[in-house]
């Protein structure tokens, strides 16, 4: 007899794939940058959007959502490293990865929001730093994300590791949503249903606007920008 | 006598070598200033068609096409004399090295730029906002392939 359990959310599995899709058009619009290099930026300050989303789901999510659930103190991942882990969503290290992989991809977008091409693109912070300043965050940004390219590598190799030689698929259950086990457990924690979702959802959305409308960067920096063309008293 | 000749000898090395790198450096200072001020110009056309339409200027677009369009006609192959992967101009060069290792790549590279830029000079004049848009992202990508290959990011 198996017994299926809820191990991710809607939400957390809606976030997950859009995550993987937003970066890998991340990944092709930054490399091939030029006239794609603006929705480079668009796909970028959406992927900040997705980070916050997470962040609070990571409060108010379901169970398994939880930060507080799956945060890898030394104690959990001693007891995992010696094989007396009994959790069912992220063991210990698969926690370290999901925490790694989040917390430099906040890097990544960060820079990326000080960064220019030395072309005709800007971040949307830019106007907060010197042009030097910027140059330098920018080559940060491209180092940054062979950082995000290893840790991204490491975590499809051990889902294959998982997959092939412990034979437990990691991949259908962020599909579904569940996992199938051997016995019955107890009820855990809700998440915070469909309307603390779309709150949290539309919180995620007005960091996003705040952030690509300038309207962070106005409120940070006052004054105006230089007006790029002439103006009326200075045609010439 | 001969310590003279000596001092006179050597003073002259150090000059040419001084001189040397100055023209080296005058040709890296000249070429940022050529960049810099193209991607002015382009950063105008940019706002103007993508950004905010809405503030299109057909004679301030135009202004900035041909400014973009003379720059790429100055000639400027000659600012890429042999040695100027190293220098500093307003800042240290950011020129690769692999631009003088690859010839064919980098005339290729900078004919397309050439070719683009005096595109966008033409259908500037035409005054059509959307073409205009069309031929700012092909001349903005041929400034990407160069970068690419040529120019350092840190
Ligand atoms: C043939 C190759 C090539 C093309 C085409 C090209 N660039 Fe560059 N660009 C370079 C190189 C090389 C540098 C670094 C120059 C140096 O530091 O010596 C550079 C530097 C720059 C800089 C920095 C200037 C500075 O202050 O140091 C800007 C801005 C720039 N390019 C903009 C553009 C724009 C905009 C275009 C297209 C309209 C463009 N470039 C097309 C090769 C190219
Ligand atoms: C998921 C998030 C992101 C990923 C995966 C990502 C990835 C990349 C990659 C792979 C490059 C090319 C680097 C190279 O050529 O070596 C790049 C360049 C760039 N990115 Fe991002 N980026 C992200 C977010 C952002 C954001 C939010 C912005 C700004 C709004 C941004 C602005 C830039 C700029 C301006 C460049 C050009 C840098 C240069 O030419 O020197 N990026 N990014």
């Amino acid at each position: 007899m198996t017994f299926r359990i809820k191990v991710w959310d809607l939400p957390l599995r809606i976030f997950h794939w859009l995550l993987v899709a937003a970066v890998s058009a991340a990944f092709v619009t930054g490399e091939l940058g030029g006239a794609l290099q603006d929705w480079h930026g668009r796909i970028g300050v959406a992927v900040l959007g997705l980070l916050v989303f997470r962040l609070a789901w990571g409060l108010v999510g379901s169970h398994h959502a939880r930060f507080s659930t799956f945060f890898p103190t030394p104690g959990r991942v001693r007891a995992y490293i010696k094989g007396e882990w009994q959790g069912h969503g992220h063991n210990p290290l698969g926690a370290l990865s999901v925490l790694a992989l989040l917390g430099v991809l906040a890097t990544l977008v960060s820079t990326g929001l000080f960064a220019n091409d030395d072309i005709a693109f800007e971040g949307p912070m830019v106007g907060l730093i010197s042009k030097d300043l910027s140059d330098q965050v920018s080559y940060w940004h491209s180092l940054i994300f062979n950082v995000l390219a290893g840790l991204v590598v490491l975590h499809v190799a051990a889902i294959t590791f998982y997959l092939k030689v412990k034979k437990t698929n990691l991949v259908l259950p962020m599909l579904t949503g569940e996992k199938r086990l051997p016995h019955p457990v107890p009820e855990h924690a809700k998440g915070a249903g469909l309307i603390g979702f779309i709150l949290v959802a539309a919180m995620s959305g007005v960091v996003v606007w705040i952030v690509a409308s300038g309207t962070l960067l106005h409120i940070l920096q006052p004054a105006p920008v230089v007006p790029p063309a002439p103006t009326a008293a200075q045609n010439w | 006598m001969k310590s003279k000749l000596l001092i006179a000898l050597l003073l002259i090395l150090a000059s040419s070598a001084v001189i040397a790198g100055k023209a080296e450096d005058q040709q890296i200072k000249s070429r940022q200033s050529a960049y810099g001020f193209a991607g002015w110009n382009l950063g105008k056309i940019k706002d103007q068609v993508v950004d905010h339409p809405d503030t299109y200027n057909k004679d301030q677009v135009i202004a900035a096409a041909n400014a973009i369009a003379a720059v790429a006609n100055s000639g400027l192959g000659a600012l890429f004399g042999p040695g100027t992967d190293e220098g500093t101009g307003w800042a240290k060069t950011r020129l690769k090295p692999e631009f003088f290792q690859q010839p064919e790549e980098a005339k290729k590279l900078a004919t397309d730029f050439n070719r683009e830029a005096n595109e966008l000079a033409k259908v500037a004049a035409g005054g059509d906002a959307g073409a205009i848009k069309t031929q700012f992202a092909k001349l903005a990508d041929t400034c990407k392939a160069c970068h690419k290959s040529f120019k350092i990011k840190e």
